[in-house]
Formats: C-alpha cells, sequence, structure tokens
C-alpha cells in the first residue's frame, strides 16, 4: 500500500520506473552460461546453460553424480566453476564480490548445520549476528514461531527429533531473508508427517523467494515447481517451463535417464 | 516486513539495500559460539587437561630411574614444551569435530562471513583454550618434577615463551586442522603435518625457557634472541596462514 | 603412433623433451663424474669447519680444531641445494596453481616434490655421512643436518597428505598450500637452528665462500651435473604422467563411446 501511495506522489518518474519494472522483471535470478566445472580430465558440470525467472521454482532431478550438488554448490556461491558465466540476480558471482550476494542466499540441505550444543535459539543467534541482521532477537523470535519450535527455544539442538532438527535448518536458512533458497534433497529421512509439515512450510515461505530444490522424488518435485531440469553426466538433459512440458515425455526421459521412481509414490 | 517491496526489489533485479555484518562482529560471534559451546561442554578442556596428567604420569615412570645422575633443571624446558605440543595436538583435532559433524562449517562459509574472520576466531578460541590448560599444566610439572630442584627465581620468565609458543601453535594449528578436518585419519595427520612446521618455534620457545629456568642472569642475549625469534615465526607463520586460509575453506 | 594432444597435461608444444631429457642425465652424470674425479685426484681440501664455541660432541670435548671436511663436500653440497631447489621450484607451481586452478600445476608440483625427495635423501646420506667422518658420530643435532631432517619430514608429510584425500581437486589445493608452508618453513628452520646456541646443537660455521678455482670448477660441475641429472629425472617422470594421463583419457572416451 505504501508503494502505491509512493508511485501516486511521483508521478514525472512513475511511467519511467514501470517501464524500468517491465524491462528489468526480464532480468532473472539466475544466469548460467556454459559453466564448466572440471579438473584435468574429469568434469562434474559440461557446459551447462540455465535462466531462470526471479520468482520461481526449479527442481533438479538427476541419478547420483550427475552434478546435481555440484551445481547446486556453484549457486551457493560456495563453489567457483572452472569456466562459465555465473549471473545471480544480475550481479556477476564470479568477479564482483561474493558477500553481497551471500547475504541473499540460503540453503538447506540433508546435513543440519546446526550445532548440537547450542539451543535452538542460540543456534539462530548466531547466524544472526553473522548475516548482521537488525533485530535479531525479534527476528529469532518470529522465526522459532513460524516453525513452530519457540516452545523448545531454549533446548539444545542434539535434542531434537531429526523433524524439528529438519525445521531449525529452515528456520536457520531463513534468518538472512533470503531472495533465493536452495534445497539439496530436503525429504530425505523424513517421514511422511515431516514432508506435510515441510510442504507447508515451502508453501508458506514461498512468496517473493526463488527457489532451486534437488530432488530424487519426481512426484513432489513435480508437484511443486514451475521449472523441470534433469542433468545427467554434467549435462542438461532436459530443461523447461513445466507448464509447457509433457508430464508423460518428462517421466520417460525422467525414467531412462534416472532409472526408476521413488518407489512409495505413484505419478 | 515490506515484502511487496521486495518482489518488486527482485524483479527489477536490483539488491535491496541490506545491513551487513562487520568482520569484527563476524570475529566476535564465532569466537563466542566457540566458547559457549566449550564451556558447556568442557569437552576440548577436559580431554586436554585429562591428557596432559597423563603425560606427566609417563613422565614420572621414564624419569623414575635417574635418580641424581640427571641434572632435571637442563631437561625440564624440553619436557614441559613436549608436553604441550602433544596436548595441543589432541586439543586442535577436537576443535574441529563440532564443525565437521552437520556441516555446521559449511554452513557459516555459506553466510558472507569474512574468511580471515574465521581463521582468528578459531584460531583465537583455541589459544584461549590451550592457554586454560597450561595454566593447569605448568604448575603441576613443577610440582611433580622440579620441587626439589634448584629453580632460578627468574623462572617466572617462562610465561613469555610459553605466550609465544602457544600463539604460534594456535594459529598454525588451527591451520592445519581445518586442512585435515574431513579427511581419512585425520589426527595422524595433523600430527604428521603440524610437527615438522612447528619445529623451528619448539625450538626457540625451549631455549627461551631453558634460559629462565636455569637463570637468565648472564644470558640475556640468549633469552631475548629466543623469544625474538619466536616472535618471528609467529608473524611469518601466522602471516602466510592468514593469506592462505581462503584456499583452504574455499572451493 | 601419433600422440592425442591432451589439455590438462598440455603437450601441446611439439619440443623433443624425452631427447631433451635423457640427454640431460647422461651430461648431468657426467659432469658429475667430473666432479667427482677432480675433487678425489685434484682437488686441496676445503678448509673445513670451526666452531663457534666449545662442543661436547660424540665423548670429547671439540673446540676450534680444524676439521678438514671430506671430499664428500663436492657431493653433498650440491645435491643440496640441488634438492632445496627443487623444493622451491615446487612452491613456485604451488602458488601458480592456486593462482590458476589448472591441474597441470599440480602434477609439476607433485613431480618436482618427488624428484626432491630423491635429492634430499641424497642429501642426508651423505651429509650422514660426512658426520660420521668428521665428528666420528652417527647423527649430530646441527643446524644444516638438523633442517635437512626436517625438509625430509615435509617432503614426506606433503605425500602423505596427498594420500589422506580423496577429492582431486581438494587434494591439489591442499597439497599446494602445504608446499608453499614447508618452502617457507625450511629456510626458517635453518635460521633458527643456525642463531640459537646450543651445546648439543654445535653451530657448525664452514667457510665455504671463498673456493680457489680449483676447488671451484668441480664444485660447479657438480652443482650443474646434479641439476641435470634432477631436470632430466624430473622431465622424464612428466613424460611417464602424460602418457598415463593419455591413457586414461583415452579410455574414458572408448568407455562413453561404448555406453
Amino acid at each position: 500500500m505504501n508503494d502505491e501511495r509512493r508511485d501516486a506522489e511521483a508521478p514525472a518518474g512513475r511511467a519511467s520506473q514501470a517501464g524500468q519494472r517491465d524491462a528489468a522483471a526480464a532480468t532473472p535470478a539466475i544466469e548460467l552460461r556454459d559453466v564448466v566445472k572440471a579438473f584435468g580430465s574429469r568434469r562434474a558440470l559440461d557446459g551447462v546453460d540455465l535462466r531462470l525467472p526471479a520468482g520461481s521454482f526449479l527442481t533438479i532431478f538427476g541419478p547420483n553424480g550427475a552434478g546435481k550438488t555440484t551445481l547446486l554448490r556453484i549457486l551457493a556461491t560456495l563453489s567457483r566453476p572452472t569456466h562459465g558465466e555465473v549471473r545471480l540476480f544480475g550481479v556477476d558471482a564470479l568477479h564482483d564480490d561474493p558477500e553481497p550476494l551471500r547475504q541473499r542466499i540460503g540453503l538447506i540441505s540433508h546435513r543440519s548445520m546446526v550445532y548440537g550444543d547450542l539451543t535452538a535459539r542460540e543456534n539462530l543467534m548466531f547466524i544472526a549476528r553473522l548475516y548482521g541482521v537488525p533485530d535479531a532477537r525479534a527476528r529469532v523470535n518470529e522465526l522459532l514461531e513460524l516453525v513452530e519450535l519457540d516452545h523448545r527455544a531454549n533446548d539444545q539442538a542434539r535434542t531434537f527429533s531429526r523433524g524439528m532438527t529438519q525445521r531449525l535448518s529452515i528456520a536457520r536458512a531463513l534468518v538472512n531473508d533470503p531472495d533465493l533458497m536452495l534445497l539439496d534433497e530436503p525429504y530425505a529421512g523424513l517421514d511422511p508427517h515431516g514432508m506435510r509439515l515441510l510442504d507447508e512450510l515451502l508453501d508458506r515461505i514461498r512468496p517473493g523467494r526463488t527457489f532451486v530444490m534437488v530432488s530424487h522424488d519426481l512426484e513432489r518435485g513435480f508437484a511443486s515447481c514451475t521449472h523441470a531440469l534433469i542433468i545427467a553426466r554434467g549435462q542438461v538433459v532436459l530443461h523447461g517451463e513445466r507448464a509447457r512440458l509433457d508430464q508423460g515425455a518428462f517421466r520417460e526421459t525422467y525414467l531412462s535417464v534416472v532409472g526408476s521412481l521413488t518407489s512409495d509414490v505413484e505419478v | 516486513m515490506g515484502r511487496r517491496k521486495r518482489v518488486q526489489a527482485n524483479v527489477a533485479g536490483e539488491a535491496p539495500a541490506r545491513p551487513r555484518a562487520t568482520a569484527w562482529q563476524q570475529y566476535r560471534a564465532l569466537l563466542a559460539k566457540d566458547v559457549r559451546i566449550e564451556l558447556r561442554t568442557r569437552e576440548m578442556l577436559v580431554s586436554m587437561g585429562v591428557y596432559a596428567v597423563l603425560v606427566l604420569t609417563v613422565y614420572g615412570a621414564t624419569l623414575s630411574q635417574t635418580g641424581n645422575s640427571l641434572d632435571i633443571l637442563n631437561v625440564a624446558s624440553g619436557l614441559l614444551w613436549a608436553m604441550i605440543v602433544f596436548t595441543s595436538l589432541l586439543g586442535l583435532n577436537r576443535s574441529f569435530a563440532n564443525e565437521s559433524a552437520d556441516g555446521c562449517l559449511e554452513g557459516v562459509l555459506l553466510a558472507p562471513v569474512s574468511r580471515p574472520a574465521l581463521f582468528l576466531a578459531k584460531a583465537t578460541s583455541n589459544f584461549l583454550f590451550m592457554t586454560a590448560v597450561e595454566v593447569v599444566a605448568v604448575p603441576l610439572f613443577f610440582l611433580f618434577f622440579l620441587a626439589g630442584a634448584d629453580v632460578s627465581s627468574t623462572a617466572i620468565w617462562i610465561v613469555l615463551p610459553l605466550l609465544a609458543g602457544t600463539i604460534g601453535m594456535a594459529g598454525i594449528g588451527t591451520f592445519m586442522a581445518t586442512m585435515t578436518m574431513d579427511t581419512r585419519g585425520k589426527d595422524v595427520l595433523l600430527a604428521i603435518l603440524l610437527i615438522p612446521v612447528v619445529f623451528p618455534l619448539l625450538y626457540a620457545c625451549v631455549a627461551a625457557t631453558s634460559t629462565a629456568l636455569l637463570g637468565v642472569v648472564g644470558q640475556e642475549a640468549v633469552f631475548w634472541r629466543s623469544l625474538a625469534l619466536a616472535v618471528g615465526y609467529d608473524v611469518i607463520v601466522i602471516a602466510a596462514a592468514f593469506g592462505l586460509y581462503e584456499f583452504v575453506v574455499g572451493s | 603412433m601419433t600422440k592425442t594432444s591432451s589439455d590438462a597435461m598440455g603437450t601441446r608444444r611439439r619440443l623433443p623433451w624425452e631427447t631433451i631429457a635423457i640427454v640431460a642425465v647422461i651430461l648431468g652424470c657426467a659432469l658429475t663424474t667430473v666432479d667427482f674425479l677432480w675433487a678425489f685426484l685434484r682437488a686441496p681440501m676445503v678448509a673445513g669447519a670451526r666452531l663457534e664455541e666449545p662442543a661436547l660432541i660424540g665423548g670429547t670435548v671439540v673446540t676450534t680444531k680444524m676439521l678438514f671436511s671430506q671430499k664428500i663436500f663436492y657431493f653433498h653440497v650440491p645435491v643440496a641445494i640441488v634438492s632445496f631447489a627443487f623444493v622451491i621450484v615446487a612452491a613456485v607451481y604451488a602458488v601458480l596453481f592456486l593462482a590458476r586452478r589448472s591441474e597441470r600445476y599440480d602434477v609439476r608440483c607433485r613431480l618436482c616434490m618427488q624428484v626432491g625427495l630423491i635429492f634430499i635423501i641424497a642429501t642426508m646420506i651423505s651429509g650422514d655421512l660426512w658426520t660420521r667422518h668428521d665428528w666420528g658420530v652417527w647423527w649430530v643435532w646441527e643446524p644444516r643436518l638438523t633442517t635437512y631432517f626436517i625438509l625430509t619430514l615435509l617432503v614426506i608429510a606433503y605425500f602423505i597428505l596427498r594420500a589422506a584425500i580423496d577429492d582431486p581437486e581438494r587434494r591439489a589445493r591442499f597439497s599446494a598450500v602445504f608446499a608453499i608452508i614447508a618452502a617457507i618453513d625450511a629456510p626458517i628452520s635453518f635460521m633458527i637452528t643456525r642463531l640459537i646456541p646450543s651445546s648439543i646443537h654445535p653451530v657448525v660455521l664452514r667457510s665455504d665462500s671463498g673456493l680457489s678455482p680449483d676447488m671451484l670448477i668441480p664444485f660447479l660441475c657438480g652443482i650443474f651435473g646434479m641439476a641435470l641429472v634432477g631436470f632430466g629425472i624430473y622431465r622424464l617422470r612428466l613424460r611417464i604422467e602424460e602418457q598415463a594421463a593419455e591413457v586414461e583419457q583415452l579410455k574414458r572416451e572408448f568407455e562413453q563411446t561404448v555406453a
């Protein structure tokens, strides 16, 4: 509402602002051009091209060793490619200072990245201080409520169940209010209840963020995504908007590349 | 929280202005985290302390037959530093157990944390824990082995080489421990890498400590020179570690 | 058989390195032999060693006795210089690797360390023999021997570190870092053991600087000869590595076409 008022108050700049927004709306969240990650003759990624608009949800499928995790790590700026261009929100991740970008990225992996000896609150406060989040205490309380851990905030993380640890990891990833959320097989090791909770949480934090998820679960991964990508042997095999993809053909390609669907779900 | 504004900013591809933590704030947060975990679990302190006592026990057995023929004051400095080196190795290995479990270090690297601040924070916490153990172990050593010896009045000067040596061990030790964190046989590997590198420091510190124990008077030149060399080692090697740290944690 | 050019190994230039390497080894051996023969038959003894202060070695008190260094000087010192040179070159490749991240620098760093290790062991053995002759004991903790012992440990540690890491990129990165630290540490070690007096570690000053031409020529022959031998061995090892890498590449390509 404030934004609309501001627009009305600056009629001169309004047209140009709208125009700028339209033109800039094309700036993708992720832009990868011919990304190669190789060492010697081993190629983890072999010429990956990707363009992902802001606000999308991309699911990456692929067999083990295909390069999914490598790709995710490059997006997280934890790893640098050997060749190629990586642009996140228009910023060159390789040549410009990566620190402002890191401020906007969150990662959830199957490793919790949580200190077992610290309480939930201490874990989140620590991360908040690393990111320089203003008014950290309020933010941490907000997050603990969001993931429904506020009643266990002062318990050590080592006493948490797998599901609770997962929720704490999600809270941890949200501390810096990231624009880009990266998820590395987040459903791994969760029971159906945990999976449902995760789905709910993801839906709740969805607006305004771009997601990239690596998944082995074809049904879940496909259901929530707006874009899908299959990668094998470091190369992109299939990639596109879900709305434009033929689900049957996608499934066939997936099967031939990956081998089998997750056993307990029917697509 | 201005979600709509952020969506528009996203679409425009601009980064909304975000507050950042300074390297100093991050250093404090990292150091506080290490100290808090250690105070709560006391894992490193207890294991290092117990190990120091065990080393002294072994000394007790090994020196039991020497009787009066060995002037213990001459070897005291060496024995003391041997104990410090082995105890420090143990502590350094443990200091990264937390970070490697559950991928916590990666979680820290994900944040815009200044890599030098990360190195310094870890090195500082290791230094604090090593010093804490030395505060107990060194007097214990004196009690067990130097009670009847003719220790010089300048013995208190050993604080200086102890400080220089511990700083160096903590610095280069933290650096090496970061490398050996996820490797096979990490404990032995740390020792293999660290001991040759730390040898010059050890040499200088033992010389200074020995001079202090035997009496600095008349040997000032040796004491100060050894101390200066130890400090010089610290400066050079820690500067190198500082510069190379990003290659050890980066990818 | 035509060689397939492999990017990782950088075999783009077509200089006949293999021939050069073999020539280098032969020439090096020839020079070293000249060095030996000259040293043993013609050159006077190196005006030997002088102690800074009285020291207790091997049960006897030794003071400023003029110790006559053995002819082994003509072998030991060149070998020592070359070995240290290889470690420095390895550190240079390590720096290049960290700057450019190309695997070829990692390979070269490793090979320099390998050749360096060979020469360091030769230094240690010859140094030990020298010590036996000079002092009558098999080991003395004097600055040079100590520093070389530490250097040996550092180079061995380098290889143990490499063996402990599976991921090739990480392995290359960490060993490069360690190589740099090792190259910094060795001179520091020498300086510190030299500058701090100690009864067990006598600081032996050797007046090697003013060598007469009669002694200088075999000495230089020795250095160049050793350097050539080292270079030749390095180059041959590099060729073997390149061929192995080519085989790997072909195997991989074959597997992919079959799959």
